[in-house]
């Protein structure tokens, strides 16, 4: 599913990943662990394809991703949920025009967007805040909003930077239980973390980073 | 543009036009302002420059040689030796019967000047007037000679200097107005699209966003679209409106000879198509190129 030949990144000259080569199948369910700076929110970029690599190729679903036209790129990404780091939500809309956003630009339907949306809210508990603006939310629920917007479309893969990072121990599982349950329907998930706990607990592949390199790849 | 559009899509893009031009209704007021009045200044200028250039070309169009000749019956058929003379647009032949009636209505209140004139002193004579080319101090001198060169012309007269004084500034004008122009034109659209870049830039999250979640770039830009054309339309249209109030206010405060300063050179809905449509194109224009702009990088 996700094939990644000899990537280097280097930003201004400073190295940020070096010769990385990855296999990750499809329905597998992977994460990606290292210190801070290693280097794991670049590859996830890299992966999702909003950063080019310095050097190297990435197979995505067979293609190489960055030589599709740019107007197949949309149509890639709409496969790919992303929780990022930092939540990138529309600050002054609301939570349920948030997380619709990933249906509308898909071009489902109103009825079935507001149906999606509601029982992805729910799931994240958080249907109560549908109408509040993302701005009123704390940290948490805007973490949250973040993962029911990558969730709602039912993508290929799931690619979460750091996305218990806000949460308290006990949601920080059930999140991951979350998509423990979407990749036992068959959704590669791809998880950036460096919560030890919470990786050992699910007990799956752990790819470690440090410094830019890959120094670890197993259970 | 990028990218199919299906029906859902085209629901979601106008209701998210609306939606954004209500959010935004402050910053494309703003914008739709600083259209008009710069469309309206470039508008103003350009219509002082016709208006003066026609007042300098009247100016011109005044006759600008007279032939005197020997007084005779034949006035047609010397008119049609006139005539010939290359250069020549006009000839209108002036009896001495009506040059001295002509210098009677001039003098009025004074005709005791004439007093004890028995006999009409006053020549007949041609005014004449050239086209075109001719206009200009060589050819008009050529021309004069040609008719001096005419068996019963007695004497030509015509001012060089001030025809050459004339066309030194009317030269003068259009190079002044040629690099006010352009000076004025840039001012223009550097404004306009720092303007919209500005109020793009401000948004440039959003667009981020709508990209990363797998918004195509036609899905992307067309609520900008039909915000520039709404911006530009109410641009086009202020600067119609201030046009228009101003124009009033100048016919109130000023001497009617000089009306002729806010006369319009073209008719106004023509004058109104070319400020809509101008203001439209620079809207959407500078939508469109912020907006890439973002969506590239």
């Amino acid at each position: 599913m996700i094939q990644l030949f000899h990537i280097t990144k280097s930003f201004e000259g400073a190295s940020a990943l070096s010769d990385i080569s990855l296999k990750i199948d499809k329905g597998e369910f992977i994460f990606i662990t290292g210190p801070s700076g290693a280097g794991k929110s670049t590859l996830l970029n890299i992966i999702f394809g909003s950063e080019p690599p310095t050097d190297g190729q990435i197979i995505l679903d067979g293609r190489n991703y960055f030589k599709i036209p740019r107007s197949e790129v949309a149509t890639l990404r709409r496969r790919i949920g992303f929780v990022f780091q930092d939540f990138k939500l529309l600050q002054t809309r609301t939570v349920f025009d948030n997380v619709a956003l990933s249906l509308k630009v898909m071009g489902v339907g109103p009825r079935e967007v507001r149906n999606k949306v509601l029982r992805m809210l729910s799931f994240v508990k958080l249907q109560h805040r549908a109408n509040f603006k993302a701005m009123s939310l704390s940290g948490g629920e805007q973490q949250r909003v973040a993962i029911a917007r990558a969730l709602v479309k039912d993508p290929a893969i799931i690619l979460a930077d750091e996305p218990t990072g806000n949460l308290d121990p006990a949601l920080s599982i059930e999140t991951l239980e979350l998509f423990k349950e979407v990749n036992s329907k068959g959704t590669t998930v791809v998880v950036a973390s460096h919560d030890k706990n919470l990786i050992e607990r699910f007990g799956r592949r752990v790819i470690r980073l440090e410094n830019g390199r890959l120094v670890s790849d197993g259970r | 543009m990028a990218g199919s559009l299906k029906g859902a899509n085209l629901f979601y893009i106008f209701s998210d036009a609306v939606r954004s031009i209500r959010e935004n209704l402050a910053t494309t007021v703003l914008t739709a302002l600083t259209l008009g009045f710069s469309l309206s200044i470039f508008a103003v200028f350009v219509f002082v420059f016709f208006n003066l250039r026609s007042v300098i070309n009247s100016w011109g169009d005044r006759t600008q040689i007279v032939a005197y000749v020997k007084d005779s019956p034949d006035a047609a058929l010397m008119r049609e030796a006139v005539m010939r003379v290359p250069g020549v647009s006009s000839a209108e032949f002036v009896s001495k019967d009506k040059a001295l009636s002509e210098l009677k209505a001039e003098l009025k209140g004074h005709e005791a000047i004439l007093e004890g004139v028995d006999e009409n002193p006053l020549p007949a004579s041609f005014e004449i007037r050239v086209g075109g080319s001719y206009k200009n101090p060589a050819e008009l001198t050529a021309v004069a000679e040609r008719l001096k060169a005419l068996p019963w012309v007695e004497d030509v007269q015509y001012s060089r200097e001030w025809v050459e004084k004339l066309s030194a500034f009317f030269r003068f004008i259009e190079l002044a107005a040629l690099f006010i122009g352009v000076f004025l034109a840039a001012a223009t659209i550097f404004i306009i699209s720092n303007t919209i870049r500005l109020t793009v830039y401000a948004r440039r999250e959003e667009i981020e966003i709508m990209s990363l979640v797998g918004a195509s770039d036609s899905f992307i830009r067309v609520p900008f679209f039909i915000e520039g054309v709404l911006q530009g339309l109410i641009g086009g249209l202020l600067a119609l409106a201030m046009l228009a109030g101003g124009r009033l206010i100048l016919l109130s405060k000023i001497p009617p000879y000089f009306s002729f300063v806010v006369s319009s050179p073209i008719s106004t809905p023509l004058l109104a198509l070319i400020l809509i449509a101008t203001g439209i194109f620079m809207g959407v224009a500078g939508c469109l190129i912020s907006t890439g702009r973002f969506l590239k990088a």
